[in-house]
């Protein structure tokens, strides 16, 4: 949607999709033009888009929302409960719940963003390396996917964290996201390699296509201009759905102790330690958890909008 | 259909060879030492760990020593874990409760997910069906421990309808919010498939010649519609069975059940690989085994497909 003649279309102001059909303009109207016109008529997109602004805010300035430093904790006021001074309570340690679920959004929108970023890469590359070059590649990349996809989701990430980062271990802020960022992803590729790969297989017959190989294009502009425009659709809207699930993947993992973990701030650390206090202090971990849900909605809301839009089925 | 068959077992093998050596792969050569916490604060001695590298031959290349788990699951032997207790035994414990568990979760997820797909497939853009879509994208943003903790503390804690936690022995009673835990997720799915199948296929000929013909709207629906938009449906029931078994390992946490998945889930953070290798290659042949079965009985189900 970075497409320059989008945004023209805004100043002008473009037509209804009703209008966009019919259009009487002799300029062909391309797939996303014709998407945003129908996204910006959608309740569900602009709420989905400002909660996304406001976690994306909370990501980048957690200071804006409060003041608090959320590693300060005063024991005496071990899980108080919400009152006008901290809105969301105190947690075991005493610390302040809101300004911990304001600092937890960054981590886990980067965890799920990157986590996406290289499943995309990778499935990417995999899927459009198979249709491309089909024959023996394609048979043994599909065969390598169908092992990945063979292993269910949450055993294979809990078998491979707790291999090589046991609850007992205590790694670095920074290596511990790198290594749940490359499990989420090392197990999630080949489903959009599967996407990549089947629309890649459909645009390859075209004829424009071999319009292109006919004018001598070698196969990295074939891949690149012609080919791989055509599974951004999906792939956008399969990613946007991703990020959502991932840091629900993420938060289950913390959860489970192999995940992420102190010193790190997330909503399922917050979540995990407070499972055993669900009589007396619910609080610490409904607030994070309500966050958590909040913030996977936001990325399944935007990516279903997105999604109703593209899909010509729907129309 | 029985050539079919007999290629899509064939072409099993591989995957379930290449599956079976990643997990073996994973816990065993990932770096981390499986004796690291087995002797309290102090570290192992010397003649504890080489007597148990030994006796599970990781002394071994791992070639050899997949060759060797391979020879054991072949002949029905599942070895021992670390503390010498036979994993058959633990299995035949846990199994019953986690079969039990997982198929009132498919039940669950057929009735409440396919009647709330029907519901708002046939009144599109109408009040159930905006009830179902806002409530299904609910369902599909909680991750399944926020459902878990939510329902023990509202249902467990606040109006005590339930015991927070199930008891041993793991009756039916006591695993249907569990099960509703489990298949929270997959419930959304289902009613959302049931839903878009029922939209597309209302528009079809055959629904409009079974009108015409001047049935009943009863029979219309619940003969010709139903029976040919349960197929996809069908078929993501099936699928998820086998993932439904290994998800069960949070539901089975919250809820402290002793089953497949806690076994599993205990053996990890134990450090206990010796269970954990059997247990995951077995999760993984139910779920390749029952994905194997819906795509047969997609033929079975709809004529229209053909295999040669």
């Amino acid at each position: 949607m970075s497409d320059p003649s989008v945004t023209q279309d805004l100043i002008h102001g473009g037509e209804g999709p009703a209008a966009s059909v019919v259009s009487s303009s002799n300029r062909p109207r391309s797939l996303w033009q014709d998407t945003w016109d129908i996204l910006r008529h959608r309740k569900i997109f602009w709420i989905s888009f400002i909660m996304l602004i406001l976690f994306l805010l909370m990501a980048a300035f957690p200071s804006l929302f409060t003041h608090k430093n959320p590693d300060y904790a005063t024991l005496a006021k071990s899980m108080d409960p919400p009152s006008g001074e901290a809105w969301f309570g105190y947690d075991l340690q005493g610390r302040d719940v809101f300004a911990r679920t304001i600092y937890g959004a960054r981590t886990s929108i980067i965890v799920g963003v990157l986590a996406t970023l290289v499943t995309v890469i990778l499935g990417g590359v995999a899927g459009v390396l198979a249709a491309y070059y089909a024959r023996w590649v394609d048979s043994i990349l599909s065969r390598i996917g169908e092992i990945f996809l063979g292993v269910p989701y949450v055993l294979g990430a809990i078998i491979i964290l707790g291999t090589v980062a046991p609850a007992q271990s205590s790694p670095d802020r920074v290596t511990i996201m790198a290594v749940v960022i490359i499990v989420l992803a090392v197990l999630g590729w080949p489903i959009l390699m599967r996407i990549a790969r089947s629309s890649v297989i459909q645009a390859k017959h075209q004829d424009y296509v071999q319009a292109a190989r006919a004018l001598g294009a070698g196969p990295f502009r074939i891949i690149f201009k012609h080919l791989l425009p055509n599974s951004l659709a999906p792939i956008l809207v399969y990613s946007t759905i991703t990020i959502g699930s991932y840091i629900g993947a993420e938060a289950t993992l913390s959860l489970l102790g192999i995940g992420l973990r102190e010193p790190v701030i997330s909503w399922g650390i917050a979540i995990a330690d407070h499972t055993s206090y669900i009589r007396t202090g619910a609080h610490a971990m409904l607030f994070p958890a309500a966050f958590l849900s909040l913030c996977v909605l936001t990325f399944v809301m935007l990516g279903e909008a997105v999604r109703d839009a593209l899909d010509p089925k729907l129309r | 259909m029985g050539r079919y068959t007999i290629r899509r077992l064939l072409q099993l093998i591989p995957v379930l060879l290449g599956t079976t050596f990643l997990i073996n792969y994973m816990v065993w050569q990932l770096p981390g030492d499986p004796f690291a916490g087995r002797c309290g604060q102090r570290p192992c001695p010397d003649s504890y760990v080489s007597a148990m590298r030994a006796q599970f031959g990781l002394d071994q290349p791992i070639l050899l020593q997949y060759w060797q788990f391979l020879k054991n699951m072949l002949s029905g032997n599942l070895g021992v874990d670390f503390n010498q207790v036979p994993v058959v035994t633990q299995l035949a414990d846990a199994w019953p409760i986690t079969i039990r568990l997982a198929l009132l979760a498919v039940a669950i997820e057929a009735v409440i997910g396919i009647s709330a797909g029907v519901l708002s497939g046939l009144k599109r853009g109408g009040f159930i069906d905006n009830v179902v879509t806002i409530s299904t994208l609910f369902l599909l943003s909680l991750p399944v421990f926020v459902t878990g903790f939510l329902l023990q503390w509202l249902l467990g804690v606040q109006f005590q309808i339930i015991t927070p936690t199930v008891s041993d022995e793991a009756p039916i009673m006591e695993l249907i919010v569990p099960a509703f835990v489990l298949a929270s997720l997959n419930m959304a799915f289902t009613a959302r498939l049931t839903r878009t199948s029922i939209v597309e296929n209302r528009r079809s000929d055959y629904v409009r010649t079974a009108i015409a013909k001047g049935l009943t709207n009863r029979r219309v629906v619940g003969v010709h519609l139903l029976r040919n938009s349960l197929i996809p449906v069908l078929t993501f029931l099936g699928t998820e069975v086998g993932s439904l078994m290994s998800g069960a390992i949070i539901t089975e946490g919250i809820f402290n059940i002793h089953g497949i998945g806690g076994l599993l889930y205990r053996a990890i953070t134990g450090q206990d690989y010796t269970i954990v290798v059997p247990i995951a290659s077995l999760l993984v042949l139910v779920y390749l085994v029952s994905n194997l079965l819906v795509d047969l009985l997609y033929g079975v189900l709809d004529p229209r497909i053909r295999y040669e």
